[in-house]
């Protein structure tokens, strides 16, 4: 079994598996000018941020700041409330996929997302990843199998389930379920993977597995993870961005984030002054 | 000495148990006395009672097989009508509805379990049962009862009264107590589980059928055995559209009768002993079958269960 090649892929998928040590990289996702509301609470204000190729983001701030409400624009979970409304532009491929004519299931194909706490289906293992894959292509069974094989393998949980892929999901534990999650999330071969703090229901040794997990996963997959945590934002984000009230206060390279920002909010939030 | 609390706690704990222990009584109660009421009949017609079809109180000569069965079909025509409309309802209530809407449609549809059950037989036998006899059996007759095998459930004379008028007026009846528990269930889905499936690119009917429904269907399941069970036991409403008649008859569109509806009947009729004791092992039956088919829903939702986890 290959591991870092993205089965049936072809050509596109090989060329996605190259080393990804591009400093430069463009972006994946272009957001210009978005504002966000709850009804008539604004909640994002003229966020202007770009998301590189095949890096982490990694996103930062008090609670109630916006970081998870921008992470709900990049696949239009918002959609499935009446409520909420996006207005700017969030550029994929040249596409903007906030407008009103785009296919939001197949974009949600191309836009994974891994929630804050695991939310494993109730169904077997292996169903947990098929489903996900069958919304969008017919599969023969040997295909299937291998799919299901190559996404828990690259979420490192093969080993750990392998023999047990018709058990219900719901008795793994916290840990392995949100690799779970995350094997369901890139089985149906997405382009961007959306963390909506992935850790903060878990344990330290699972949170560094999946911070590995992570590290790993950048080399195919464009990656943006909100969290609370000051140290593992440095740990994985190749770029960090803030957030305060609803606005992006800075963005930048995380260790330039880190060591010297450009914001006295910034400073303050990461010296834990408040937040 | 001992913290104060414990003799509260004690004590709470009596009642609960007490609470319990009352209906378990009740309910032993209930079953003992109508097994012994309706013992002279088991034991002059033995164990056959349940399959004889015969109902002849001039000669004395009773068998159980016509009400179970007019029971059965009845119950069960009105599942197969009420269980798809309630997820119907249930679904849109939930997903599809804007709120502003679904409050108000809630409460009709509540409004349809608060109309009295003799309300819907006096509607059945006047309103329902000419609409049945002038349109819907003569036309069920000559199309389906014309099939080989499958007709035999729908020949015979369009009167209207019968086990499939009874079916339909049962599954109206039955909607708002499925749907209210479906609804309720399907609200209590956690929202990441339902957002989870959307964020693998879902529909909103591939997240009700593969996601919202596995993770309710213990309560989704529990809902419907509630609704047949309030279908096996419903007097008032069979009485005046199922005919009351003992004679068996395979087709829906015949006249039949249901044990609620023949005990409510006969009743005041029984002018013997074996006849009162007949009924009152009708009453023992419907106990029996009402356990029977919960039973069967915990070894469905059992065998669900295992299919979801090995």
């Amino acid at each position: 079994m290959r591991q870092q090649m993205v089965p049936g892929g072809g050509p596109e998928a090989a060329a996605r598996s190259a080393p990804a040590a591009v400093p430069e990289a463009g972006p994946r996702v272009s957001i210009e000018a978005l504002d966000f509301y709850y009804g008539e609470t604004q909640a994002l204000r003229g966020i202007t941020l770009a998301l590189p190729e095949r890096q982490v983001t990694g996103m930062i701030g008090p609670s109630g700041c916006g970081k998870s409400t921008l992470l709900r624009v990049l696949n239009r979970m918002y959609d499935l409330y009446p409520n909420q409304r996006a207005s700017g532009r969030v550029l994929m491929d040249g596409e903007n996929i906030i407008g009103p004519d785009v296919d939001v299931n197949a974009l949600r194909r191309r836009v994974g997302m891994v929630f804050q706490r695991p939310t494993p289906f109730p169904m077997s293992i292996y169903e947990n990843i098929a489903f996900g894959v069958r919304l969008h292509e017919r599969l023969s069974r040997a295909e299937m199998d291998e799919r299901v094989e190559w996404s828990l393998t690259r979420a490192a949980l093969w080993e750990e389930v392998k023999d047990r892929l018709r058990n219900a999901a719901g008795g793994l534990s916290g840990g392995q379920q949100q690799r779970l999650c995350i094997a369901r999330s890139i089985a149906v071969r997405p382009e961007v993977i959306l963390l909506d703090e992935p850790t903060s229901a878990l344990d330290p040794i699972s949170t560094l597995r999946i911070e590995e997990l992570i590290d790993e996963l950048k080399r195919d997959f464009t990656i943006a993870i909100v969290t609370h945590n000051m140290q593992q934002a440095a740990r994985v984000a190749d770029q960090v961005a803030f957030f305060y009230l609803g606005e992006l206060v800075e963005a930048g390279p995380s260790a330039q984030i880190f060591t010297a920002p450009h914001e006295r909010r910034t400073q303050e939030y990461i010296t834990g002054r408040f937040g | 000495m001992a913290h104060a609390g414990a003799r509260g706690d004690s004590i709470f704990g009596g009642l609960a148990l007490a609470a319990t222990a009352f209906v378990l009584l009740v309910l032993a109660g209930i079953a003992l006395s109508t097994l012994i009421g309706g013992w002279p009949a088991f034991a002059r017609f033995g164990a056959s009672f349940v399959a004889r079809t015969a109902w002849d109180p001039v000669q004395r000569d009773f068998g159980a097989l016509v009400p179970i069965y007019g029971t059965i079909v009845t119950a069960v025509l009105s599942m197969l009508l009420a269980v798809p409309i309630a997820f119907g309802i249930a679904i849109f209530l939930t997903e599809v509805a804007p709120r502003p809407l679904a409050g108000p449609i809630s409460a009709a549809i509540e409004l349809l379990a608060g109309i009295p059950s003799i309300i819907y037989g006096m509607w059945g036998l006047f309103v329902f049962v000419p609409f049945m006899a002038d349109w819907v059996d003569p036309w069920l007759a000559a199309s389906l009862g014309r099939l080989p095998v499958l007709g035999a459930l729908f020949s015979g004379p369009p009167l209207g009264l019968g086990m499939l008028t009874a079916g339909i007026i049962l599954g109206v009846m039955v909607v708002p107590f499925v749907a209210a528990v479906m609804r309720d269930v399907f609200t209590l889905v956690p929202s990441a589980l339902r957002e989870s499936a959307f964020a693998l690119g879902a529909t909103r009917w591939e997240v009700v059928w593969h996601v919202v429904l596995p993770y309710t269907r213990t309560a989704v399941v529990g809902g419907i055995f509630l609704g047949l069970g309030r279908a096996l036991g419903e007097t008032m409403a069979v009485t005046f559209v199922l005919g009351n008649a003992h004679d068996f008859n395979l087709s829906l569109l015949a006249p039949s009768t249901s044990i609620a509806a023949a005990i409510a009947n006969e009743f005041t009729e029984a002018d013997s002993a074996t006849y009162l004791s007949a009924l009152i092992a009708l009453g023992f039956i419907l106990f029996v079958v009402t356990f029977i088919v919960l039973v069967f829903a915990k070894l469905l939702l059992l065998r669900l269960a295992r299919q979801a986890g090995r």
